[in-house]
């Protein structure tokens, strides 16, 4: 296939262009302007595309032979209105560009997509879940993240292409390590919210790996798809294991999470009463967003495994590599 | 259009960047009007400012929604080189206009658009938000109480690293703003009404300086402006800045009596003169002291509850509302705006001429 990635110079897109090509495809592959690879770091088989989504460009002028996109640009941070032009703007362009008769839609989408506070004790997370049906209580990702995706399905639907929606949880590979499970730091201290929550990690390779493998997926219509790893430690044994593998991380102070929680409610009490609930609070004291990362959830990954088979990347060797690389 | 004295105006919005955020925070609370439709040529920007703020029908085609909605206010809030256009269809619409600025690149087309908006029978009020800021409100009222004498200079100097976003974010293609004052333009009016109304002076004498461009990112056109202003008795420098830190907006004004201090982006109030002054002085920097900790106990508050940089423009548009439904002039006037835009013109000058 004729595949074009968006975002491929992010932590995530330059992976699944490494897949992309080692599972057959012709790569296009969406680079910003300001950030483009040196020609002969490329690699035969793909083709650098210059362009920001943000706005037209020639870039448009590349998509008409593809056959399939694998959408993985998106503002991961930044205030409301920078994540709007980066992840729904940016959106808006590709769709608007997109050639007719396109064999499949791959979208990176995000757990944060998801309801946290629906799933019952004991509390699992899989595809079932319901979205978020108040995404202003949420942050401006989870708000801009649901629009995309809403963006995304309504035109494949209406185009009749093909869609895998894919739901990464919290990406980690070398550059990216989520402060090794810890919360805050306070000296030589590293507190530890929810110390016995699971962390819903997928290595960058084992991401990439199924973004790229849904591209041969049978199925018509419109799929939704959760890709988090097998293996999902605790943030207290996340912490331990990144220590264990030579991470310069502090002394582990667990905080239960009941106590995190009522940290939240003395917060949101304080907001009503002082700030007439408009607040600005950190996630650790905001009480919906305190449930997306530390509530004791497990997370389902069945129909990953059920489509994709066994993941190339284990959670002790994924770990080894991160911490190698954040050493001086 | 005649506007009912008790009915709230019908409002539109044409433009749903970041900016809109704060007209749109101000609609969706004010009893002086009502949003009834938003426009952007992304549907997908105004869809999002739709949900965010309040149910009002969206629309890609600004002329569809003048039509259909009948607003008795559009607020223009799109790059500043679509304005003219687009006030001007709104003027022809019927509309009152709020207009972001910079309204116009030049003096002469902000004159233009004056002239239309009179011709009409319209109000057309360039957003100057800044003056309903807490910290100008106590710089105008100490001054306007005599309490610093006769106002002798004015500092305005703003140093923000605004390279850092879309104005120097060269992923984009083109120039961040299209003014003749390249970005700096963007946040010149700002800096020109501030000392305006500070000074009591409308007319500039000499300006002296540089317009430049010290980064060499093309995106930008200038990110540097430091110039020395001269009004008659009053005189002053202006200054925008991206390469010192940290983010500031300071503004300074000193009398015949005495010198007052603030700052925009961290607001704090010092008073130099009598009766600390000489022997006092010492007096007066204790209660400076004290002052500072209180100003930041206070920023702190106000960053918490998200009181920020831009809440001066609630009240501005609640006052605009409040004028034209009442049949009065608005507190922003044709000829504030004009003398903004001339004295600006004179500083753009400086880049044009190198």
């Amino acid at each position: 296939m004729k595949v074009l990635v968006t975002g491929a110079g992010g932590f995530l897109g330059r992976a699944v262009v490494v897949e992309a090509l080692a599972a057959g495809h012709e790569v296009l592959a969406m680079h910003r302007p300001a950030s483009l690879p040196e020609a002969e770091m490329v690699p035969a088989g793909v083709t650098v595309v210059p362009g920001d989504l943000r706005q037209g460009g020639s870039w448009r002028d590349a998509l008409g032979s593809i056959d399939a996109v694998i959408h993985c640009a998106a503002a991961a941070s930044g205030d409301l209105p920078t994540q709007l032009a980066g992840t729904v703007l940016a959106t808006e362009n590709l769709l608007a560009a997109l050639p007719s008769g396109l064999a499949r839609f791959a979208h990176v989408s995000s757990f944060s997509v998801y309801d946290f506070a629906a799933p019952n004790w004991p509390a699992v997370l899989d595809e079932n879940t319901p979205l978020e049906p108040r995404p202003l209580r949420r942050d401006a990702y989870t708000q801009t993240k649901l629009r995309q995706e809403r963006m995304v399905r309504e035109f494949c639907a209406a185009k009749g292409i093909p869609l895998a929606v894919l739901r990464p949880g919290a990406i980690y590979g070398p550059g990216k390590h989520w402060d090794y499970g810890k919360a805050l730091a306070i000296g030589p201290f590293d507190l530890i919210f929810a110390p016995l929550s699971r962390m819903r990690l997928i290595h960058v390779r084992n991401c990439a790996a199924e973004i790229v493998a849904v591209l041969e997926l049978p199925e018509p219509g419109e799929t939704m798809i959760n890709l988090v790893d097998d293996e999902q430690p605790t943030h207290w044994g996340y912490h331990h294991g990144a220590r264990g593998a030579g991470a310069p991380v502090g002394l582990a102070v667990p905080v239960p999470y009941l106590a995190v929680r009522a940290l939240g409610a003395l917060a949101w009490l304080a907001s009503k009463t002082f700030f007439r609930g408009r607040a600005r609070l950190p996630e650790w004291l905001d009480l919906p967003r305190q449930q997306v990362r530390w509530r004791p959830i497990r997370y389902r990954n069945a129909l990953a495994r059920r489509l994709f088979g066994k993941q190339q990347v284990r959670l002790s060797e994924g770990l080894q590599e991160t911490v190698a690389t954040t050493l001086p | 259009m005649t506007v009912e004295s008790g009915a709230p105006l019908r409002a539109a919005v044409i433009g749903c960047g970041v900016i809109a955020h704060d007209h749109l925070a101000f609609l969706a609370r004010t009893s002086n009007g009502r949003l009834v439709g938003l426009c952007d040529k992304s549907a997908a920007l105004a869809q999002a400012a739709c949900d965010h703020y309040a149910a009002a029908p969206v629309y890609t085609d600004a002329s569809a929604m003048l039509a259909n909605e009948k607003p008795d206010i559009v607020h223009v809030l799109t790059p500043p080189q679509t304005h003219d256009a687009i006030v001007r269809q709104a003027l022809a619409a019927g509309a009152h206009v709020i207009c972001e600025k910079p309204m116009t690149g030049t003096a002469a087309e902000t004159a233009g658009l004056l002239e239309a908006a009179a011709a009409a029978g319209r109000v057309l009020v360039e957003s100057r938000n800044l003056l309903f800021n807490d910290p100008v409100l106590s710089l105008l009222e100490t001054i306007r109480a005599g309490r610093i004498g006769t106002v002798r200079e004015c500092d305005v100097l703003l140093q923000l690293d605004f390279l850092a976003g879309p104005f120097g974010d060269t992923n984009l293609a083109g120039p961040g703003v299209d003014l003749p004052g390249g970005a700096v333009h963007d946040f010149l009016p700002h800096l020109v009404y501030l000392f305006q109304e500070l000074t009591d002076t409308k007319e500039v004498k000499a300006v002296h300086g540089r317009l430049e461009n010290l980064s060499g990112n093309p995106r930008a056109g200038f990110d540097f402006l430091d110039v020395l202003v001269d009004a008659g008795e009053a005189r002053g420098r202006l200054r925008v800045a991206t390469d010192v830190e940290p983010s500031a907006f300071r503004v300074i004004v000193r009398g015949s009596r005495a010198s007052v201090e603030t700052d925009l982006y961290n607001p704090f109030f010092r008073y130099e003169g009598p009766p600390d002054i000489g022997k006092r002085a010492p007096l007066g920097q204790m209660r400076a002291g004290f002052g500072l900790v209180g100003a930041g106990l206070a920023n702190l508050r106000n960053k918490i509850g998200q009181h920020g940089t831009i809440h001066g423009m609630g009240r501005m548009l609640e006052a605009v509302y409040s004028a034209i439904r009442r049949g009065e002039a608005p507190p922003i006037t044709p000829d504030d705006i004009l003398a903004t835009a001339r004295m600006t013109d004179g500083i753009v000058a400086l880049g044009a001429a190198r």
